[in-house]
């Protein structure tokens, strides 16, 4: 640890924390690499803007005695970089953390890819590509308007159940495959933090191997959440980790809240031949969305389809189906607190949302609390202690921090933190990030929704404009017979900024990453409104929506599109 | 022949064939009205636009309006528009429910002045479609049978204004402890399509798991509901197994759907027309042989006989006549040939307008969307209620003679077979083999005679056996 004399150490320890937090970012290099994965040496900016690195009070002390001090001794880790759950976020943050390269071993208690791989995203989509495709067979009108004849469509449940374990199956492998071609260590077992840099990890019964790490990243996720109230038994009330295995499809399900997985299930289950009921807790269906996508999609993902739905209630007591008896669902009114219905359904399936996965982690020997079980971190994935200091080392990625419950953000966060360790500081524009409801047409969105920008326009004194454009316009998407769909752009006419873009329409969760990335690079509208798009192609939706908005600015000068290029 | 829709399409369609009948028939009524009560219109949203879909209504009937509220939202055929009210006011009645389609121009809901108005202006919209009624049957092109059951229907389920509020009420399940203490428990789907058909749950017997009602009980309950109002006509059916029951119970005695309901009155009212066949055995080696060879450029079997029909019908104007009160006859102005297709759950007339006229190309295509619309379900009321003649063809199944029975409102129809090779004694006295089919007419004795039947035929043999006219 041969630090430069002007470092840290020899600054107060009772500096507030918050001089640091807003603190520039630094240009930190990193040194010695494998050989001596804690030594840094600092350019030659001054000391005092460098700080926020290794926290003054716990920093201080911990350091002294995970290490042999600050004597100049290089101390030697197991590992550059530990991560505590291979997860998407795990397995990104691992695949980056090798490509700088560090020595990373990855910890899992259960199976290689996390909630994404085997109990969410991945299996998910494998049944709503069957529900895509059961749909459109049982869209006489629609086939026939293709010219299209097809007799009756049906399924075999086991083997659409199949279907979507064997592609978790593979997921799964191609994971582990792609760690280990690598070279991260895949250390089994449940991981728990016994103290700064060090790690314990085992499985139940067996003895705990402690390992030492420069640099810990914790990304344990989460797992479906119950309210209470609610008894789920696996069978008749369950949990997205248990409708992905398809056991059965209930003629009747209620689906207990309409983010996300709700819509996703609820198109799975109507295309499978069964009637749904939303129970939402707030007044409206589809809270999360933008208000006008979430109108659209209402009438076309809710409205024609066998679903009916009770907004602003509580589903306050479920209990299974048992002794011949349906699954019972009290209602409560939200407002009032007062029995509103009873419900009698075949099957409940609970997508209220989803809880950190932090139990167990040993948060309490480096004195961190969390906070509803999240693991409170600074913008930079620092994880932040109880007495609101950062704590050295150590971050936290993915849904056990909370700020972005998405499996791309926290692989995103995992990459932005190995960009810190291995010194290139690095800030994840959360706003940047998409996120894609998979029903049918699909749902996606970046940035703000209408209300949010007009809100932050309000705040700051800006202008916010609309420009909207639908699929039934689109050459490609009534080829498909798909012209269902629309897209929004929320920006600045001042200065051409996007912020946030929404598309309800065919493939709408490919097309978000245009306008992704455009906000990801900061491009402007009168800038990107020159890129050409193929013809025809589904694409030239957001092409027409960047040319349908009003800028004031004019296109900068410098943008590489409008430069002329030699051929 | 019964131009039955689907039972659970009707409401739509009976609120839309109030609107063009407003306006001829009905008009001196709905001004005797007030004046202050407001029609709102199905706007054009675009250049293109010809109907519209109702997606939503944004206000309920009793709702308040002030200048530039968005009442409803409609798709044309480019987009989705929020539609503004022009005027202030109350939203009085809807004529036309969500998911129903208008044409531009027509009205779809009534706007009240002020509340008290809100009364008037309903028992306005529901004495149109009583007028409605009426009008229907003197219609002097109406060849339709079920269209005036569909208001009668109505009744089935009370006053519109009185049954959506009830439904209202069950869409969002706040059904606290009634009828007896028992709370009705239904499936969303069932509870979607009580509302579409008008069916009050509480009467409605559950035979789902724990008692639950589900959809095929609702559909049952609807069908008992319309042969009640349809007073039963039971006995003297025609009527095909019940359309929308998914297996065939055997020994079960089965209450008739509206449209059955509706066919039924109907056949029965056609023993009202002293009617007579004629039959004739035409050879189609040589429209056979054009088929085959315009085929491939889209034309029809069904085209090429409607067109035949149609230009043998201009030579005998008397077959293309009508007969209503017994005292008069009208000769029809144009030649509208409908055709019967069986669609899911019934029987229904598109209509080729101006068979006469129209060339062979266009008359195929237009036949091809007609039968589209047909099975999509979403024929306008002039698309199946205007025809003068009616073929009904059998042919496809191997059929070789039938005979029709006569819609009530025009004066024939002919019934067509299959086409088949048969021997036959050739003019130069040697055994040769023609493809020949037979057609049976039946007619209307009042106005038609034999003798412009036997006519007819032969001018429509010579047509088919020498088919060059029908291409032009």
């Amino acid at each position: 640890m041969h630090y430069s004399p002007a470092l840290s150490f020899s600054q107060p320890t009772s500096l507030p924390t918050t001089n640091y937090a807003f603190h520039s970012h630094v240009d930190l290099r990193f040194c010695g690499l494998r050989r001596q994965p804690s030594g840094f040496s600092f350019s030659t900016h001054s000391a005092s803007t460098r700080v926020s690195l290794s926290t003054p009070a716990r920093g201080h002390s911990n350091k002294i005695s995970a290490s042999s001090g600050n004597n100049g001794t290089p101390k030697s880790f197991d590992y550059d970089l530990i991560i505590i759950g291979a997860g998407v976020g795990g397995h990104g943050a691992a695949l980056h953390a090798v490509e700088k390269g560090l020595k990373t071993a990855i910890i899992e208690g259960d199976v290689v890819g996390g909630t994404c791989v085997n109990r969410g995203c991945v299996p998910s989509k494998a049944l709503l590509a069957v529900s895509g495709r059961m749909r459109e067979l049982q869209n006489e009108h629609h086939m026939k308007a293709l010219g299209l004849q097809v007799s009756a469509a049906g399924y075999d449940r086991q083997a659409v159940a199949d279907h979507a374990n064997n592609l978790a199956s593979k997921i799964r492998s191609n994971l582990t495959n792609s760690m280990k071609a690598l070279g991260v260590d895949i250390l089994t077992g449940f991981g728990t933090i016994v103290g700064p840099q060090k790690v314990k990890y085992g499985k139940v019964g067996f003895t705990d191997t402690t390992v030492t790490a420069k640099d810990i990243i914790i990304a344990t996720g989460s797992v479906p959440f119950v309210p209470k109230g609610i008894e789920v038994d696996g069978k008749t009330v369950i949990t997205s980790d248990h409708a992905l295995k398809l056991e059965f499809v209930p003629d009747w399900v209620a689906i207990v809240g309409s983010g996300y997985i709700g819509l996703e299930f609820s198109d799975v289950y109507t295309a499978l031949g069964s009637e749904v009921t939303f129970i939402e807790a707030l007044d409206q269906l589809m809270p999360g969305f933008d208000p006008e996508i979430g109108k659209l999609a209402q009438r076309v993902l809710i409205n024609p389809r066998k679903i009916d739905y009770h907004t602003g209630v509580f589903a306050t007591k479920i209990t299974p189906a048992r002794d011949g008896k349906p699954v019972i669902i009290e209602l409560t009114d939200a407002k009032t607190k007062e029995h509103k219905d009873t419900l009698e359904v075949d099957a409940a399936l609970i997508a209220t949302g989803r809880a950190p996965f932090t139990n167990g982690l040993g948060l309490e020997n480096i004195n961190v609390a969390t906070q509803r079980g999240f693991v409170p971190v600074d913008g930079r994935m620092r994880v932040i202690d109880a007495n609101g200091n950062l704590v050295p080392h150590l971050y936290c990625i993915g849904d056990a921090n909370g700020k972005m419950m998405l499996a791309h953000a926290a692989s995103a966060q995992g990459i932005s933190v190995v960009e810190q360790v291995t010194g290139r500081d690095h800030v994840l524009n959360h706003p940047s990030v998409p996120a894609a409801c998979f029903t049918h047409p699909e749902i996606s969105m970046v940035g703000l929704t209408e209300p949010q920008a007009r809100e932050k326009a309000e705040k700051e004194g800006f202008e916010v404009s609309i420009a909207k454009t639908s699929f039934k316009a689109n050459t490609k998407a009534l080829a498909e017979n798909e012209g269902e769909g629309l897209a929004k752009l929320i920006y600045n006419p001042d200065n051409g900024e996007i912020l946030g873009v929404h598309i309800f329409g065919l493939h709408a969760a490919d097309l978000i990453h245009e306008a992704s990335n455009a906000m990801a690079l900061g491009t402007r509208i009168q800038d990107i409104k020159f890129a050409v798009h193929a013809h025809p192609t589904l694409s030239e939706v957001l092409d027409e929506l960047f040319k349908s908005a009003k800028v004031k600015a004019p296109a900068s000068t410098s943008s590489p599109v409008s430069e002329p290029v030699s051929a | 022949m019964a131009n039955a829709l689907q039972t659970s399409f009707l409401p739509s369609t009976s609120s839309l064939r109030r609107t063009p009948i407003l306006g001829s028939k009905g008009k001196s009524q709905a001004l005797q009205v007030k004046a202050k009560i407001r029609e709102i219109f199905m706007p054009a949203l675009s250049s293109t636009m010809t109907e519209g879909k109702i997606v939503s209504w944004m206000k309920s009937e009793g709702d308040k309006l002030s200048k530039g509220d968005s009442v409803v939202v409609v798709e044309s055929d480019k987009a989705d528009m929020d539609v503004e009210s022009f005027h202030e006011g109350f939203l009085a009645a809807i004529m036309v429910e969500e998911g129903g389609v208008a044409p531009v121009g027509s009205a779809i809901a009534l706007l009240a002045e002020t509340e008290d108005e809100i009364a008037e202006a309903k028992a306005k919209s529901q004495s149109s479609s009583s007028s409605g009624h009426k009008a229907v049957e003197e219609q002097p092109k109406q060849i339709e049978v079920a269209a005036p059951d569909v208001p009668a229907a109505a009744p089935v389920a009370a006053p519109p204004a009185v049954s959506a509020s009830k439904y209202v009420a069950l869409g969002s399940a706040v059904h606290p402890a009634s009828e007896g203490g028992k709370r009705i428990v239904a499936s969303p789907y069932a509870k979607k399509l009580a509302k579409e058909l008008k069916v009050d749950l509480g009467t409605v017997v559950g035979t789902g798991p724990n008692g639950r009602i589900v959809a095929k009980d609702v559909e049952a309950a609807a069908s008992v509901g319309t042969t009640d109002a349809a007073e039963g006509t039971v006995a003297a059916s025609p009527a095909k197994p019940a359309p929308v029951a998914p297996g065939i119970e055997l020994g079960k005695v089965v209450p008739f759907t509206t449209m059955q309901g509706a066919v039924s009155r109907n056949m029965v009212e056609s023993l009202s027309v002293p009617t007579f066949r004629v039959g004739y055995t035409i050879t189609t080696n040589a429209l056979d042989a054009l088929y085959k060879k315009i085929k491939s450029k889209g034309v029809t079997m069904t085209a090429l006989l409607a067109k035949a029909t149609a230009l043998a019908l201009a030579q005998h104007p008397v077959v293309n006549s009508s007969c209503r009160d017994g005292n008069s006859f009208t000769y029809n102005s144009s030649i509208n040939i409908a055709v019967a297709v069986a669609i899911d759950g019934g029987l229904i007339t598109p209509v080729l307008q101006d068979a006469d006229k129209v060339d062979i190309y266009t008359l195929s295509r237009k036949w091809k969307e007609l039968v589209d619309k047909a099975r999509a379900k979403q024929l306008q009321h002039h698309e199946y209620s205007t025809g003068t003649f009616t073929l009904s063809n059998l042919g496809m199944f191997g059929v070789d003679r039938f005979d029709a029975i006569l819609p009530p409102g025009t004066g024939a129809i002919m019934a067509v077979g299959a086409s088949q090779p048969t021997v036959v004694a050739c003019k130069d006295g040697r055994i040769g083999m023609e493809n020949q089919m037979q057609v049976n007419v039946t007619a209307d004795h009042r106005v038609i005679y034999g003798a412009d039947l036997a006519a007819f035929l032969q001018t429509l043999a010579k047509i088919v056996e020498d088919p060059k006219d029908l291409t032009f």
